[in-house]
Parts: structure tokens; C-alpha cells; sequence
């Protein structure tokens, strides 16, 4: 052994001893073979969970969408059947725009034959309030007899009257007023599911 | 009492053209429509009340019962009352006439609280001061001042005093019915004393109630009320409080009215397109008579005082106006005005228990006012007797001459008494929407306190 082969064994023996103070030697690993097969396997396992789990998220959001169109839908057919119409002062005859309303409702409730509506005949406030409860009586009677003319059978319609005590707007003008001369619509059976006529 | 005797039309009689009006106008009278009343010029007679003596332990008492006396003659609107007594003539003793006399007194009225063997007793006196003599005396028994009826026996000895100075009895012992509610509150069918004092429900419900009613002897009072579509005619029998059901109908069935003889109920019934009249023999439970029919709304009848007739309210000419025809139906008469043309609106019409007169409200300068007619002169002008605010449902007082209606006026909200013959006006109740009121007859204590 010449002195430069004995140094690094020293050294060694010293980097070893050094070593030795702290932990045991690893065991020396044998050299990886790269297995190239098993990584594409393992990229595209996650690559196909990931698909999976995005066409789920996207199955989930098409159908959480589909429920709240459907939704969308039932709230805009229960506010098309809701939707109010207006008289002109002392009057109870149907305008062209009530009748545009009703055609609505009238469509609505040929395509939904379990579906009932109750229709409040309402009045402003002037006039006796006796004199505006058989008013009210005439506007609700005067939309039920225009529906039931579409061959609603009338028994799917009540109507009541509430007087001038049930104003959309408490106000004192004629703004108000023209307000709450109305018939209100409101659902009494058949309104948890709706059909929307064909072509809507 | 004849209201047209003695009386010089004295008021402020408003000429006015005729000719088409805008629709809206809120500058004119209606067409037909004359502003003011005619005022009787007859002496209101100074009349001072004496503070009521009694035994010490009901010092406290007879100073209310004076108050209430001092009180309901004042109502009365037929005297000038003595406010101002001095000291030296409020006391009890003889009553010195020469004193009185100087103060302008023509009747003077003394009372004693006085215990009995049963109870309470107020004797009340009154002298014609001018001749220096009674002119007439009498004991009125009071239950106990915890009593419901205590106030309705003092008001009975004020109208017996009234009766006695003017040959007319005073209408203090009656009651005002009435509506108060809402969809959010629920609704009730409250009484009140004529001088507005002891407010009470007497029925409520969740539902629409209106059209308050007193049949003829006050024992009685119908109401309609709804329960959802469903409507009914209750009759609650005032002394016991029981309630039935009268008329029951899907649809309105509202504003009864009993005949003056107390067996029919006249009242407005949906028939489907509008309203009709109809009447029912509410004492056989039988016999039910359409009295009229067609799309129109008709309703709020209303009886003459001999039951022949029946005004009511009807827009079958398009806008709402007053009609008359026979009890049992037939040929009508307009008495609101019509001009063609010019829209009017008159409703809630009340025939006065005595006489030709009815009154109604209709619009006039874009509110609604309380106005007169004559059923015995249809087509002539109508008298508006209000101008303050907005005034409606009136309802006549059993002497024919005072009404009560629903204002909102300068002084608040509320119920309100018109003197037909002054024009005078004095709030009831106020700070609430009082609707529909009916004015009882003159009720006797224990028949319609209906309170207990």
C-alpha cells in the first residue's frame, strides 16, 4: 500500500467512523430499474380518474342546471298563474291586457288538469266598502267566466272577494289605485308539478 | 218630527250650472247636488244642569252621573247648555229662580244620587224656571256602577229629560255598531255608547266581517261574515250573547236589514253575475222572495219607517246610485242625481225611522261626502250636509235627526255625529278606521248590553 492509498483509506475510515457516530450505514439500494410501463399505467389511471370525476362534476352540474331550469320553469308557470290583471276604475270588464294574462293561464290550465285556482277580486279603496265587495266579487266572476269560456270546466276555478282591504300598494293616488284594482290567481291544488303547454 | 216644519231654508245654498261636467272635476258639485243644510231657526232653550247631590259615600258617583247627564243633553243638540254655574247656585237646597232666571236659565235640572233598598236610585227634577215651578220629577232605579248598564240608565233619565222639555226623547241610551279590521288583524264587530264611551267586540274572526245591523227593538244584531268564499248572515241575540247563523252561501251574502217589524231580513246575495236583493221571514225561518235580479250589483236595503218601501244601492245604470222601490220588489225610482254623461257615485244608502228622508254618500269634489235625499220628491236636488275630508256609511239615530258615519276628517279617523238639524258635528271615536256603523234604537237596560 503506498502512502496515497493508505490516506484514503484513513479517510474513509474516518468518514466511516464519522458516519457511524449518528446512524447505522444504509444498506446500499440496488440501482432502480426504470420501469417505463407502469408509469403510463399510473399517468393515465389518473388521468382516467380524472376524467371519471369531471364527467361526474359535469353530470352533477348538467343535472343540478336541469333542476334549476325545471325549477325556473314551474316558478315562471306559477307566476304566469299568478300573475294579476288590472281594471279600469268601478269597472269589471276584461281589458286586452288581462286577456292576454288569462290566455296564459288558460293554456296552463289545459296542459295541467289537476291544477285549481282560487281568483280574489280586489277594489281601491274609494267608494263603501260593501259596494267594493260585490265589486271585487264581479272582477274575480269576470275572469272566471272568460277562463271557463276556453272550456275550463269552472269547477277548477273558485272565486271571492276581498273588498278594498287587501291593497298591493297602500298609497292614496292613482298610481296606487290603478294597482290595486286587480284580480289576484292563486294556486289551490295541482301546483307542485307543472306541464308548460307545448311550445313554451 | 217633520223636518221640513217651521224651517226656513237659511244655510248656504250653493246655485250652481248644470251642464257636463269632466270626470275628475274636484272644483264642482255634482249636478243635483246642493251644498248646505236647511236649518230649522227654532230657540234652542238654555238649560243648566245643577250638580246632583248625594250621601258622602257617593259624592264621587253623582259628580259622574251629573257629567254624563250635562253630557248627553248637550248631544241632544237641542238646547244651549249653562256651562258657567256659580258657586253659590251649584249648591243643593232651594233652588233660587230669580238667580237662575238672570243667568238666562229657561229649564233647570237638579238630581240626587240616592241609595235604596236595592241598590241605587238617581231623582231627577226639572223646573221651568221662567214660571218658577216643577215642571216634572221622577226616580230612575241605577244598577251597581260596575254594572254594563249603569251608564245605559243614567242616559235613560237624560233622554226621559229631554223628553220632557221638548215633547222628544233624547237618544243617549243607544249604541253605535260598528267594523274595525284588517286581512293581517282579523276583524270585529265592536258597540260603542252613543257619548263614545265603552268600546267593546261583541264578535271577530279571522275573515271579513261588515254590514252591522240592529233589528228594530235593539235586541238583535246581524252581521255578515266570510270564511274564505263562503259567506254568512250571524244574528246575536244582544241579552245572551248566543249567535246563529241566518243565511249561509258560497259567494256574498252581506248588508242585512231587518223590516221595522222585526219578521223579514231584506239583504244582498250573489247570484253568480252580480248581486240581488232578497228577502227572508227570519221569525217563521222561511220564505225566501228575490226582490230583485240580473248582472248588476245591488245591495244595502234599507226599510222605510212603515216597512213599504226599501231604498238600496245599485249600479245597474253603470255607476252607483240610490233607488227606491216596493218592499216586496217592483218598480223603481232613481233618487241619487243622474245627468248623462257626468259619472256619479253614490252608495250605502240609511232611510230615516221617521220620515222621507234618506241619506247616502256620494262623490262631490273628488271625495265622498254625506248627502240627503227626499224619497217623497225623487229627481229633486240632494242635500250634501258634509264638506271636512272624506265621509261615508252613514246611519240615522232614532230620532231621525242625528247620523253617524265614518270619517277621516281634520279631527282624526274615525266616527262622527252630524246634527241634521244644526249641522253640528262631534267626533264619537277617533284614532282608528271605524267602518260601517249602525245606529241602535233607544235600547232598554238588561235587552241589549249584550256585554257579559
Amino acid at each position: 500500500m503506498d502512502r496515497r492509498v493508505a490516506f484514503a483509506v484513513m479517510a474513509m475510515a474516518m468518514a466511516g467512523g464519522l458516519a457511524a457516530c449518528h446512524k447505522k450505514a444504509p444498506p446500499v439500494a440496488p440501482t432502480p430499474q426504470v420501469d417505463t410501463a407502469a408509469i403510463r399505467r399510473a399517468h393515465e389511471d389518473s388521468l382516467r380518474a380524472a376524467q371519471a370525476a369531471d364527467a361526474q362534476r359535469r353530470l352533477a352540474a348538467d343535472a343540478e342546471a336541469r333542476a334549476r331550469a325545471a325549477a325556473a320553469a314551474l316558478e315562471s308557470a306559477r307566476a304566469a298563474l299568478a300573475a294579476p290583471i288590472y281594471f279600469e276604475y268601478d269597472q269589471a270588464t276584461i281589458s286586452d291586457e288581462a286577456k292576454a294574462t288569462l290566455d296564459q293561464k288558460v293554456a296552463m290550465l289545459r296542459a295541467n288538469p289537476d291544477l285549481k285556482l282560487r281568483i280574489d277580486g280586489n277594489a281601491d279603496e274609494r267608494g263603501s266598502e260593501e259596494y267594493n265587495l260585490a265589486l271585487g266579487m264581479r272582477r274575480a266572476e269576470a275572469a272566471r267566466q272568460y277562463i271557463a269560456g276556453f272550456g275550463i270546466d269552472a269547477a277548477r276555478l273558485a272565486s271571492m272577494s276581498n273588498g278594498e282591504d287587501k291593497p298591493t300598494d297602500p298609497g292614496h293616488d292613482e298610481s296606487a289605485w290603478a294597482k290595486n284594482r286587480r284580480d289576484d290567481f292563486v294556486i289551490t291544488a295541482g301546483g307542485e308539478k307543472i306541464t308548460l303547454p307545448a311550445g313554451q | 218630527m217633520n223636518m221640513r216644519a217651521g224651517t226656513l231654508v237659511a244655510g248656504l245654498l250653493l246655485a250652481l250650472g248644470s251642464g257636463l261636467a269632466a270626470q275628475q272635476d274636484t272644483t264642482r258639485l255634482p249636478t243635483g247636488v246642493r251644498l248646505g243644510l236647511t236649518y230649522q231657526t227654532l230657540q234652542r232653550a238654555r238649560v243648566a244642569v245643577r250638580p246632583f247631590g248625594s250621601p258622602a259615600a257617593q259624592a264621587a258617583l253623582a259628580a259622574d252621573v251629573t257629567g254624563i247627564v250635562r253630557r248627553d243633553l248637550n248631544y241632544s243638540d237641542r238646547f244651549q247648555m249653562a256651562d258657567f254655574i256659580p258657586s253659590a247656585l251649584a249648591q243643593g237646597g232651594a233652588v233660587d229662580f230669580k238667580a237662575w232666571n238672570g243667568l238666562g236659565v229657561v229649564w233647570l235640572i237638579t238630581g240626587d244620587v240616592v241609595p235604596t233598598g236595592s241598590g241605587l236610585a238617581l231623582h231627577l227634577v226639572l223646573y221651568d224656571v221662567v214660571y218658577g215651578s216643577v215642571k216634572q220629577a221622577l226616580n230612575f232605579p241605577l244598577p251597581s256602577p260596575q254594572s254594563p248598564d249603569f251608564r245605559l240608565a243614567v242616559h235613560q233619565a237624560s233622554d226621559m229629560a229631554v223628553q220632557w222639555i221638548t215633547g222628544q226623547p233624547g237618544i243617549a241610551a243607544t249604541r253605535i255598531a260598528y267594523v274595525v279590521g284588517s286581512p293581517q288583524g282579523g276583524y270585529a264587530v265592536r258597540v260603542v255608547d252613543s257619548d263614545g264611551e265603552g268600546a267593546r267586540t261583541v264578535a271577530g274572526a279571522a275573515g271579513h266581517i261588515t254590514s252591522p245591523a240592529w233589528s228594530r227593538d235593539g235586541g238583535r244584531l246581524a252581521f255578515a261574515r266570510a270564511t274564505g268564499s263562503h259567506w254568512d248572515v250571524l244574528e246575536r241575540d244582544m241579552a245572551t250573547g248566543a249567535t246563529r247563523v241566518v243565511l249561509s252561501r258560497d259567494g256574498l251574502v252581506f248588508t242585512p236589514a231587518y223590516s221595522p217589524d222585526g219578521r223579514r231580513l231584506a239583504f244582498s246575495s250573489w247570484n253568480g253575475r252580480g248581486t240581488e236583493l232578497q228577502d227572508y221571514d227570519v221569525v217563521q225561518r222561511c220564505c225566501l222572495r228575490r226582490l230583485t235580479q240580473g248582472n248588476a250589483a245591488d245591495l244595502s236595503p234599507s226599510y222605510s219607517p212603515d216597512g213599504s218601501r226599501l231604498a238600496f244601492n245599485s249600479d245597474r245604470l253603470g255607476q252607483p246610485a240610490i233607488y227606491v222601490m216596493p218592499a216586496g220588489g217592483g218598480p223603481t225610482d232613481l233618487l241619487s242625481p243622474y245627468t248623462y254623461g257626468e259619472p256619479g257615485y253614490y252608495t250605502s244608502p240609511a232611510w230615516a225611522p221617521a220620515g222621507s228622508q234618506v241619506a247616502f254618500h256620494g262623490r262631490s269634489r273628488g271625495e265622498f261626502q254625506i248627502m240627503l235625499a227626499d224619497a217623497s220628491r225623487p229627481g229633486a236636488p240632494v242635500q250634501q250636509i258634509t264638506a271636512d275630508g272624506r265621509n261615508e256609511d252613514p246611519s240615522w239615530a232614532p230620532d231621525a235627526r242625528h247620523i253617524v258615519f265614518s270619517g277621516v276628517r281634520a279631527g282624526g279617523s274615525g266616527l262622527y255625529v252630524i246634527d241634521v238639524a244644526t249641522g253640528r258635528v262631534r267626533p264619537v271615536l277617533t284614532g282608528g278606521r271605524y267602518r260601517v256603523p249602525d245606529w241602535s234604537p233607544r235600547l232598554r237596560t238588561g235587552a241589549g248590553a249584550g256585554t257579559r
